[in-house]
């Protein structure tokens, strides 16, 4: 129980953020100097307000993964990653990073619900924005390791502690934690990652770097793609 | 120079939108923004200090602390003169008045007029002393 209101309280911790910023950016409204300006300041409103739904959704989505309600199918996973991408391009500019993106993979079709596949490489990426340097270029890759597909995000910031590694080489994380050397995370990214790639059966885990850290995710190729 | 260490920079952009509004002239220039103590650090170690009128700084930063960052601060004489301004969502009690900390923003509830007196207080009183002292002196010359 006491375990279960810790995780609660980080997680708030890391939701209360996005609705702090958003109370800032509508204060600064008030100095915007032009509409351009105004224009600037609702879209980092609806980048923010964006990214906290998402969060939010991804929370409700866990309490119903017991219901079986997601269904597997084939998802292109280069497709699942370019949107994410996509969404995410504004906050790396915003941010001044960059992200690589290099697709090796022959499997391009992987055994998945897409709206997990989505949350998942969306924590990461979101991960690695937050966490790279300034002027650090993040790595997003897709490859084939052994029968599985694998999708890493390599960023370049503060090594992952070593029993939030631990955690995720077990496979899962329990329940979101204080991330010390990653102040503004509670692991809830991290956290919801991993409970959808336990629903999917796929492995997700972490590869600490003097210089960074890759998370990655591997799923199995679909069956169905062989049939083409 | 104003220096503003948050390693959200859309928040340290609401920071920065606050402080140029308590002035007349475009102040935008003179506010360096940085997303952890330590570039903030090496920045102020080739600085000229004197130049440094005030720094907002967050607490929850990647790498050293915000509190690390003002021990560091403290560490020296001409740095440790320059008020500082803790923004954070950290529910701070303690008494910080001996680190150089001048104010403790909440960022659940500050407001934009809280920077704003807090910027009057520590740096344009400041200047229009200093202001005043260099006519003082031309007019005794």
């Amino acid at each position: 129980m006491e375990s279960e209101v810790n995780g609660i309280l980080v997680a708030a911790h890391e939701l209360e953020a996005p609705f702090n910023l958003l109370r800032q950016l509508a204060f600064s409204l008030d100095y915007a100097d032009d509409k351009e300006d105004i224009k600037r300041v609702q879209s980092k409103m609806i980048d923010v307000s964006d990214r906290a739904i998402r969060q939010i959704q991804d929370l409700t989505k866990i309490g119903r993964l017991e219901d079986g309600l997601f269904e597997m199918e084939p998802v292109a996973v280069r497709a699942v990653c370019d949107d994410v991408v996509e969404e995410l391009r504004y906050l790396f500019r915003f941010n001044h990073r960059d992200l690589k993106i290099e697709y090796r993979n022959r499997s391009r079709l992987v055994n998945a619900n897409r709206d997990l596949l989505y949350s998942i490489i969306y924590n990461f990426c979101l991960n690695a924005v937050h966490y790279s340097d300034q002027e650090a270029r993040s790595e997003l890759v897709i490859s084939d390791k052994n029968d599985k597909v694998r999708i890493d995000i390599r960023d370049y910031g503060p090594s992952l502690p070593i029993d939030v590694w631990r955690s995720l080489k077990k496979g899962w994380i329990e329940k979101p934690t204080s991330i010390a050397m990653r102040p503004g995370s509670s692991g809830l990214g991290l956290y919801i990652a991993s409970k959808f790639s336990q629903y999917m059966n796929a492995d997700v885990g972490a590869v600490r770097h003097r210089d960074g850290t890759s998370f990655f995710v591997e799923l199995s190729p679909s069956r169905q793609a062989s049939l083409f | 120079m104003i220096y503003i260490i948050d390693n959200d920079m859309m928040m340290a952009e609401c920071i920065a939108g606050a402080v140029c509004s308590c002035f007349d002239e475009d102040k935008s220039e003179e506010i360096k923004f940085f997303q952890n103590a330590i570039e903030a650090m090496q920045e102020i170690a080739e600085a000229d200090v004197s130049k440094i009128e005030m720094i907002f700084l967050d607490i929850m930063l990647d790498g050293p602390d915000g509190f690390t960052f003002l021990n560091e601060l403290q560490s020296y004489s001409d740095t440790a003169r320059i008020p500082v301004v803790i923004v954070t969502a950290l529910k701070i009690k303690a008494d910080l008045s001996d680190y150089g900390v001048v104010g403790i923003l909440d960022k659940s509830t500050m407001q934009p007029d809280d920077i704003r007196a807090l910027v009057s207080q520590y740096v344009l009183s400041v200047n229009s002393v200093s202001a005043n002292k260099k006519i003082n002196s031309k007019e005794q010359k």
